[in-house]
């Protein structure tokens, strides 16, 4: 038996073994950008279990329609890097040309890549993985969105401060719309289209049918992203320049909570416990933040860390977890309906409590009053401030 | 080196929310807060990396100088190339002026279907070994910079803007940035060429690329210093690199072009080993500008030397009978 047989064959345990974390325990990806990484964290011991390297500049990263693999896109190593979410061994690569951000539509026939760099949108045959159509964008495509029947696709234009919609079934661009300044992540929720305007403190509203476009709800200077609850009652939004996480109501969209949060929140991942696993761009870090107690915790990752994803370890439940709970009709992919959990699979244990009605009693004491930032957003109702009181750091 | 790094990385996060990403913010810049970001990296790496050159080589400079009474009016302009250069002022001027038409490249050749290759795609098991990829990368492009360096000196419009580096009979390790401006776009187009043709090597390591910086630094040193028979031909020294920029090597009668690694003039025909040659150095039949003028004059002589050679008047470069030390 010679040599490297033997390393063939051992390969994958020496794999398992240097990713084998205690049962139960989750495992979460983080894409370092800076340092053409990827983390490998153990997210009960909130330490780093391995860094794998990739080829140049990682971004974001997305499930697979069936939730067996997580697709990683490498901008400037133009690839993208399929996943086993399990164990983090590679599956595949795929060369493709500087994959940034990207999205399957939620019936999984198509993958869309926006290539910020190259202002240019790709729609490739998810299967296939076919370039079906090329869309050249004025200026620097930034976040993609679906919408829930997977006829449109919508994308923001941070340079020209508009949202195009393209239409799938003719991969031609149906309508653009200007929406505001730096518009940068989006998502669809309850008929329409949320949007972080980075150059102002709104996400504004955009319906996609009458293509009208109001303010949602003001957050801090910077306004980034924002993602649905699993359990679909809230939103979690980001700014950039108040560097801070801000919880929102679903239905009415009321802010209801901010969470100051330093080093510049980007993507957020949650986990079954309800727990938000967030970038934290500036810092090279990563928080967890436990909206319960708002307790923020951190942990060293790489330099300019962006996309995240949380891999549940637990029995009876599937990296898609999310996907059977009432928040899946929301977000980038949005479902028609939640799908209905396999056989033997379990929901998320402990969701989120509804908000305001399990808010922490954290020193220095929620403000009751109206904050400046309220003001400043035009808002009559007082914003619960909550200053994070515990920050833990973990190597 | 992670205390180092976490305490950077809190100094540059600490700069940037506290300055930079308001600044952005209130100029309608936010599209380019993480440009902003890379910018103050490079500015504050940069300010770190002229520290660390400036700590190591100046002792050697007053060690063991090879030229004593240097002018410090001559010097000063050496250091005004080297912060231009080194805290990011030249490349943010080139990335503003040429951010769109890279993109608009990129896009053009994104659309040709080409996708530019990397050399771990070529060599696989260069993937699992950043750190191997890497070298191979220095190797690769360090074989690319000799070919570019001998360009400069052998293309007589091309020497007419390289020649100011040449031009400093006062060179110290703050020499090694002063290029004309056109020079250094040439050198970033051969490099983006490069890229597409190889892919760009990994950035991830900053602590490497600042050895790799002070290598190239401290080759330009005024120090009377070589590294020994076999170290003179594994890496560049100040000996090496001297003679080279000694009156006796300038255009095309150069010797000694390489940048890191002086096996490329081992293999082309062009390296001098001798190790007890120190000349003086200076580019005479250069225009008096070039050797005594400040950055703007430097600059606006070296545009016009290269008009005169494109058409056709400008001197072939020669090198004059002056004895080396």
């Amino acid at each position: 038996m010679s040599l490297s047989f033997m390393w063939r064959a051992f390969y994958p345990m020496l794999l398992c073994l240097a990713l084998a974390v205690p049962a139960n325990a989750d495992m979460v990806f983080v894409l370092n950008s800076g340092d053409a990484s990827i983390s490998v964290l153990d997210a009960r011991e909130r330490s780093e279990l391995r860094r794998m390297p990739a080829l140049r500049e990682v971004h974001h990263a997305v499930l697979t329609p069936d939730g067996s693999t997580l697709v990683v896109g490498d901008s400037g190593g133009n690839e993208l890097i399929f996943l086993d979410p399990s164990t983090g061994e590679l599956r595949n690569r795929v060369r493709v040309s500087n994959p940034y951000h990207l999205e399957y539509s939620p019936d999984g026939k198509y993958l869309v890549v926006a290539s910020l760099r190259r202002d240019q949108v790709d729609i490739y045959d998810a299967g296939t993985m076919a370039l079906l159509g090329r869309l050249q964008q004025p200026d620097k495509p930034s976040h993609i969105a679906f919408s829930p029947d997977s006829r449109f696709v919508y994308v923001t234009l941070q340079g020209t401060g508009e949202v195009v919609a393209i239409d799938l079934s003719t991969r031609a661009a149906a309508w653009t719309v200007a929406v505001g300044p730096e518009p940068a992540g989006i998502i669809w929720h309850r008929g329409r289209l949320i949007i972080g305007l980075m150059g102002s403190t709104d996400f504004v509203q955009l319906d996609p049918t009458t293509k009208a476009v109001s303010r949602a709800f003001s957050v801090g200077r910077g306004a980034h992203v924002v993602v649905p609850s699993p359990d679909g009652r809230s939103l979690y939004a980001t700014a950039r320049v108040e560097s801070g996480l801000w919880e929102v109501d679903a239905e009415t969209l009321e802010v209801k909570r901010r969470f100051d949060v330093p080093g510049g929140p980007d993507c957020i991942s949650f986990d079954p416990d309800g727990r938000l696993w967030m970038t934290l761009r500036w810092l090279g870090r990563v928080g967890v933040l436990d909206p319960r107690t708002g307790t923020l915790e951190q942990i060293r990752v790489g330099r300019s860390p962006h996309g995240i994803f949380v891999m549940p370890r637990r029995d009876g439940m599937r990296a898609d977890f999310a996907a059977i709970m009432p928040g899946a009709v929301s977000g980038s992919r949005p479902l028609p309906r939640p799908l209905q959990a396999r056989q033997g699979e379990i929901p998320a244990d402990r969701p989120v409590p509804p908000v305001m009605s399990a808010a922490p009693s954290l020193a220095p004491g929620p403000s009751v009053q109206p904050t400046r930032n309220s003001r400043r957003a035009g808002l009559d109702m007082p914003i619960l401030t909550v200053t994070p009181v515990r920050v833990e750091t973990f190597r | 080196m992670e205390f180092f790094e976490d305490h950077y990385l809190r100094l540059v996060t600490f700069l940037f929310e506290g300055a930079v990403q308001p600044a952005l913010y209130h100029l309608g810049l936010m599209e380019w807060a993480e440009d902003g970001y890379d910018w103050l990296d490079f500015f504050l790496f940069g300010l770190l990396q002229v520290g660390v050159v400036y700590v190591i080589c100046r002792p050697l400079e007053a060690w063991r100088p090879v030229e004593r009474g240097q002018s410090a009016r001559a010097v000063r302009t050496d250091v005004v190339y080297t912060l231009l250069a080194r805290l990011g002022l030249l490349p943010l001027l080139g990335f503003v002026l040429f951010a769109a038409t890279q993109v608009r490249l990129e896009a053009l050749v994104a659309d040709s279907g080409w996708i530019p290759p990397t050399l771990e795609g070529v060599f696989p098991s260069l993937r699992e070994t950043p750190l191997l990829a890497f070298a191979v990368y220095v190797v690769v492009l360090d074989f690319f910079e000799y070919w570019r360096h001998r360009f400069q000196h052998e293309w007589r419009w091309w020497w007419s803007l390289h020649a100011i580096h040449h031009a400093q009979v006062h060179m110290t390790f703050w020499t090694d940035d002063r290029n004309h401006v056109l020079d250094e776009v040439l050198a970033a187009a051969w490099l983006a060429g490069l890229a597409v043709l190889l892919g760009v090597p990994p950035g991830q390591f900053p602590i490497i690329l600042m050895v790799l910086r002070l290598a190239e630094s401290v080759s330009h040193a005024n120090a009377r210093i070589h590294f020994g028979w076999l170290g003179e031909r594994l890496l560049v020294s100040p000996r090496f690199h001297r003679l080279h920029h000694g009156v006796l090597s300038i255009g095309a009668s150069g010797k000694n072009y390489a940048v890191l690694l002086p096996i490329w003039d081992w293999v082309f025909g062009t390296a001098d080993f001798r190790r007890d040659a120190f000349p003086h150095t200076g580019a005479p039949g250069t225009p008096e500008a070039y050797s005594r003028g400040g950055w703007l004059r430097q600059q606006i002589e070296g545009v016009r030397q290269l008009a005169r050679v494109l058409r056709g008047r400008g001197e072939k470069p020669q090198a004059p009978r002056v004895p080396a030390e």
